[in-house]
């Protein structure tokens, strides 16, 4: 049987890298969706610009098509009016048939004759303006636009002192829409789409920057905590199992022990026994020989004989006498207390569960909590419920795994309490119930013979009894039968 | 040779060496009592004829462990041993290391009376046989070689004449040979002369010279 465990480090480091795989993966997911909403954001962005220059065009086409006549009265000029119509317009220039406008106008007005769309004129990114020019007949148009005027607040999906940045680029310039939040951060989003728009190529830059403290924290910390409680379960549940294991082979180790002891002291009292039987025996016989000797018999040396005979038997009376005061029990009967019967079937069920387990047994307990409680010593009487449920696992090995049943059930006559513990195995065969409490007779192959024996005088220490019979419907059952507990009021027990 | 035999009972338990003693000394054998293994290993006699009775459990040199020692050491006497329990493995040990018996404490008189006796006997016997060899030995070692090529074809059953043939000697020659080994071994007949020292012969020409 294997006995490695897990070394002290595994379930540590185990709970590090299951909350290091968690919280990546909490990370990853937390950016993904801050792209996301970013790229969601940058798109209406471009839109919403895109739109509003478009307008500025649609404006001027306008304005180029209505061609409201000659000049002269101010009604004349309802392009005047559009400043107050748009903010964002701040001037709106004319320059009718034969007068003149500022050299910028006029290269934009023959590139906006030839391409017949307007045409940008005199960027000043620097403070967000620029001019669109549209050449017409007889009147050409030129509109100073102020960038930042233009946006349309009320449809704006950022805040406007949020952390995204949004600028206007055209060539090396740039105007600041938006300032957002300058400071760098770990992560850097960034979204540059030029305006859908021929006659204002602008390039729409939005940027946000993610810092550490914007990570899920909360999560993250929540994870870390649930991976370390997983691991520390983890690892209580086997140390927990680690040390059931060992007090298991603990409880091995010392029945060997104990059979070990036992046959050492077989062995050292057959000897101590036979020195003195070998004495008596072969003084015993020399005296008879003696006796029968045809020449007479020798009776001074017969006599010796017979006396170191005695003096033998004496001997082996002794060692008997000595073993008797080693064997027993200090003083049985003098622990016995209020016991519940349940408790030292469950502690004994509870040692034996891997057998039974193993083999395959159904057990099943009848009225052991409709009994009172006895009066014994629990160690004696857990002794015995432990050596009488192991020879009947014992006997169960001899039938095939369906039909192994162990049938543990307890019944009172109101002064004494009976326990019997009943297998459905092969039961005693004939001439081995007679013999089933003495000393040394086994019906296993290396069997000591001493368990029900002693489980017999353990009994009869508490005041009990434990008989032995087999069953009606087959297998055997072993009844033990105690006292039941004294009733001595609470406080009163000594 | 004539000598009363002489049992050697070794236990260090002295109740049971002396009732032993004195039972075994009912039938007539002498015994000699040692209490302690070592003490018996140095001092016993190796050349008197008779047996050892050992007890398996003793303090010190173990009755298994004295019956190995005695072996090394080329004693022939017959070991009977003695124990409180026996198990199987103590006694195949026993009867590899050349136990003659190997009795149960506490032991029937009969049985280890018994069991003495034809020890004794099987001691007596091994003993002649091993004075017969000893002799037979000396007398073949005073053969000339050609007497001895005589010996080797004369057990193998060929006839003065063919001797004579396969040695190109007369058969007269051979005849004197013959009559020479028969002297010279002290064998009356042909039949004797077979029995004694055909193993001897067939050894000799076995090992070449």
């Amino acid at each position: 049987m294997p006995y490695r465990t897990a070394p002290r480090w595994a379930w540590p480091a185990a709970g590090l890298s299951l909350a290091a795989v968690g919280c990546a993966w909490l990370v990853h997911n937390d950016l993904a969706s801050r792209r996301e909403a970013f790229d969601t954001d940058a798109r209406i962005v471009h839109r919403l610009l895109s739109q509003q220059a478009a307008q500025h065009d649609a404006v001027l086409a306008t304005l180029a098509l209505l061609q409201p006549g000659d000049a002269g009265a101010p009604s004349a000029s309802p392009e005047q009016r559009l400043p107050a119509l748009y903010p964002q317009v701040l001037t709106v220039l004319r320059r009718g048939v034969g007068e003149s406008w500022p050299a910028a106008l006029a290269g934009a007005e023959t590139a906006s004759a030839a391409s017949r769309r307007p045409v940008l004129a005199d960027p000043d990114l620097a403070r967000g303006q620029y001019t669109l020019v549209q050449a017409g007949v007889p009147s050409s148009y030129a509109m100073r636009i102020d960038a930042g005027a233009a946006v349309p607040w009320a449809d704006w999906p950022l805040a406007r002192d949020g952390p995204v940045r949004v600028t206007l680029g055209l060539g090396g310039e740039s105007w600041v829409l938006q300032a957002g939040r300058g400071d760098p951060g770990i992560w850097q989003l960034a979204a540059a789409k030029r305006l859908a728009s021929e006659s204002q190529p602008f390039t729409v830059l939005v940027t946000r920057t993610l810092h550490a403290g914007e990570l899920p924290w909360g999560r993250l910390l929540l994870w870390c905590l649930a991976a370390a409680a997983t691991a520390a379960a983890l690892a209580a549940w086997q140390h927990q199992r680690d040390a059931a294991r060992r007090a298991e082979e603990l409880l091995r180790l010392g029945q060997v022990g104990r059979l070990n002891a036992l046959g050492e002291m077989a062995a050292g009292m057959a000897h101590e026994l036979n020195q003195p039987l070998t004495a008596v025996l072969a003084s015993t016989q020399a005296a008879q020989r003696l006796l029968d000797d045809a020449d007479g018999p020798d009776l001074a040396t017969t006599r010796q004989a017979l006396a170191r005979s005695v003096q033998q038997a004496r001997r082996a009376a002794d060692v008997v006498s000595r073993l008797r005061r080693l064997v027993q029990p200090a003083d049985s009967g003098a622990a016995t207390a209020p016991v519940r019967l349940r408790e030292a079937v469950d502690g004994v069920l509870y040692l034996l569960a891997p057998q039974i387990g193993s083999q395959g047994v159904q057990t099943d307990l009848q009225g052991l909590d409709g009994v009172p409680e006895v009066q014994a010593d629990p160690v004696a009487l857990e002794q015995i419920v432990h050596n009488l449920v192991q020879n009947a696992l014992q006997a169960l090995t001899s039938v095939p795994p369906g039909q192994r049943r162990l049938v543990i059930g307890a019944a009172s006559d109101g002064a004494r309490v009976a326990l019997s513990v009943r297998d459905t195995g092969p039961g005693f065969a004939p001439g081995a119930l007679e013999r089933a409490f003495e000393p040394f007779f086994s019906t296993r192959e290396g069997g000591l013979g001493l368990g029900l024996s002693l489980c017999e005088s353990l009994a009869a220490g508490m005041g009990g009894t434990l008989t032995a019979r087999n069953h009606a419907e087959g297998g055997a059952e072993l009844t033990l039968t105690l006292p039941r507990a004294e009733a001595v009021p609470p406080g009163n027990a000594t | 040779m004539n000598q009363t035999p002489l049992i050697h009972l070794v236990d260090d338990d002295p109740a049971v060496r002396d009732s032993l003693a004195l039972l075994i000394g009912t039938v007539g054998l002498r015994v000699r009592p040692w209490a302690h293994p070592q003490a018996f290993l140095d001092g016993f006699d190796r050349e008197a004829i008779g047996a050892i009775v050992l007890d398996v459990r003793m303090p010190g040199v173990g009755g298994l462990q004295v019956l190995e020692t005695l072996r090394e050491q080329g004693a022939d006497q017959p070991v009977v041993m003695l124990t409180g329990h026996g198990t199987v493995a103590m006694c195949r040990r026993a009867f590899k290391g050349g136990a003659a018996e190997f009795l149960e404490k506490p032991v029937d008189d009969q049985l280890l009376l018994d069991a003495l006796q034809a020890a004794v006997r099987q001691h007596v016997r091994a003993r002649q046989r091993h004075q017969g060899d000893r002799e037979a030995r000396e007398r073949y070692a005073q053969l000339s070689p050609r007497e001895r090529e005589v010996l080797g074809l004369i057990v193998a059953g060929l006839t003065n004449k063919e001797i004579g043939r396969a040695l190109a000697l007369s058969p007269r020659t051979v005849e004197t040979h013959r009559a020479n080994l028969f002297g010279k071994l002290g064998a009356p007949t042909l039949a004797q002369l077979i029995l004694r020292y055909a193993q001897l012969a067939e050894d000799d020409a076995a090992t070449p010279p």
